[in-house]
């Protein structure tokens, strides 16, 4: 499932490139490099983790939703999830059961729908910062199986990312995206990312986005920019005002010949001690709202609320999610014990 | 370039994978988990979770 990754020979040890004049400068390069102390920026899939976590456009549902979680053990972590959702406005009734099963290197996830669609995901993680992951959508209907395969190198100041979604061997078409995002301050990275689409093998279509983030000092802010030369361009501002409370502002513009488009969204998320709230407004004239509240720690009752002002309709969702363990409270308190002695024999850098 | 018999073999090689990670994917996670959890949950244990599968799984096969 790997593909071939010319990062994972070793690098040339400083010892047997003294008789090179090339690889010693490059050695000193590394080494200025390195100097620098640049911090690695993340990657661009993640560029506006903190923006979404703040909003609740991927949080939101609506009608009747429940998730039924059972841990069968904590280190590897293996649990089984039922989840059942109804009462949608635009969405059928489903049930969906997941696995799960992770260790430190290893992440294996499956689901299954009542109609029998298969999800499947894998990410292994090998040593310095490469990353492997895969993951599949398997239907009966033709046409909507999805295939990606991924490659992930964080390096000490930089990212590289190279994904291949449905690549057909025999005429190598599909979709290929390669990203890479480079600190060039303590603060500002900035990067690139190429997405070569190949329907069929005759036309291949290139679409390139610039992208600059911002880091606060502190890190207690992040601004990030996107911008595609056909005239997309996305803007997204995330702050942490105070250790419960996130901001985050989102600035979509879209404009070509064909389309003049624009939306502004803002949030904020309160993280309380036993629940979490988002409220959200945006330009479309959609003020929505979800508090998640957890009664005991295996307990959590989420309430989903949308009101459309200007299409003039509401959505409302209510959930529950229950989490159980199989292991008695002698093993858990026995694992905590280990997982505890396992952090201060190899503490977390 | 590849013939295309080699092509159309090719193709129905990735079908037949495809279908076989299609049925036993999940399977193997739930083997894999069971088998390497710590400790081993006792078959009991398992009864609240797999037979809902196995149900689920027959329900799959009434259906297709």
């Amino acid at each position: 499932m790997t593909s071939p990754n010319p990062y994972l020979s070793p690098p040339p040890s400083s010892s047997s490139t003294s008789s090179n004049p090339f690889s010693s400068y490059l050695n000193r390069f590394s080494k200025w490099r390195a100097e620098l102390g640049l911090p690695n920026p993340g990657s661009v899939e993640n560029l506006q983790k903190e923006v979404k976590t703040t909003h609740l456009t991927n949080y939101a549902f609506d009608g009747g939703r429940a998730d039924l979680t059972k841990s069968m053990s904590m280190s590897p972590l293996f649990q089984v999830t039922h989840s059942f959702a109804l009462g949608a406005q635009n969405m059928p009734s489903s049930y969906n059961f997941g696995a799960i099963y992770a260790t430190e290197n290893v992440f294996l996830q499956g689901g299954v729908d009542h109609d029998g669609n298969v999800s499947a995901r894998v990410n292994q993680g090998w040593a310095s910062g490469h990353v492997s992951k895969a993951q599949a959508q398997l239907s009966q209907t033709p046409g909507h199986n999805l295939l990606q395969l991924e490659q992930d190198y964080n390096g000490q100041d930089f990212n590289i990312n190279l994904k291949a979604v449905n690549p057909w061997p025999t005429d190598l078409t599909g979709i290929f995206v390669g990203s890479y995002l480079q600190s060039l301050t303590k603060n500002f990275a900035c990067g690139t990312e190429l997405v070569v689409q190949r329907p069929t093998p005759s036309m291949p279509e290139i679409v390139a986005t610039y992208i600059a983030k911002y880091t606060g000092s502190d890190k207690s802010w992040i601004a990030t920019a996107q911008v595609q030369p056909a005239g997309i361009v996305q803007a997204t501002y995330w702050q942490k005002l105070s250790e419960k409370v996130d901001f985050a502002a989102d600035l979509q513009l879209v404009v070509t010949p064909m389309r003049r488009d624009a939306i502004a969204t803002l949030g904020a998320k309160y993280d309380l001690r036993l629940s979490t709230f988002r409220a959200q407004l945006d330009s479309t004239g959609k003020v929505s709202a979800l508090l998640e509240q957890r009664f005991t720690p295996t307990f959590a009752f989420l309430m989903s609320g949308e009101i459309d002002h200007f299409k003039n309709s509401a959505k409302v969702g209510v959930g529950v999610m229950i989490e159980s363990s199989a292991l008695s409270p002698e093993e858990m308190e026995m694992q905590m014990q280990q997982m505890q002695m396992q952090q201060s024999l190899n503490p977390p850098q | 370039m590849p013939s295309e018999d080699t092509k159309e073999r090719i193709a129905k090689v990735i079908d037949v994978g495809r279908t076989v990670l299609h049925y036993a994917w999940i399977p193997m996670i739930i083997y894999v988990g069971f088998t390497r959890s710590n400790p081993q949950p006792s078959l009991i244990k398992c009864v609240t979770s797999v037979p809902s599968f196995i149900l689920f799984i027959d329900f799959f096969r009434q259906t297709h």
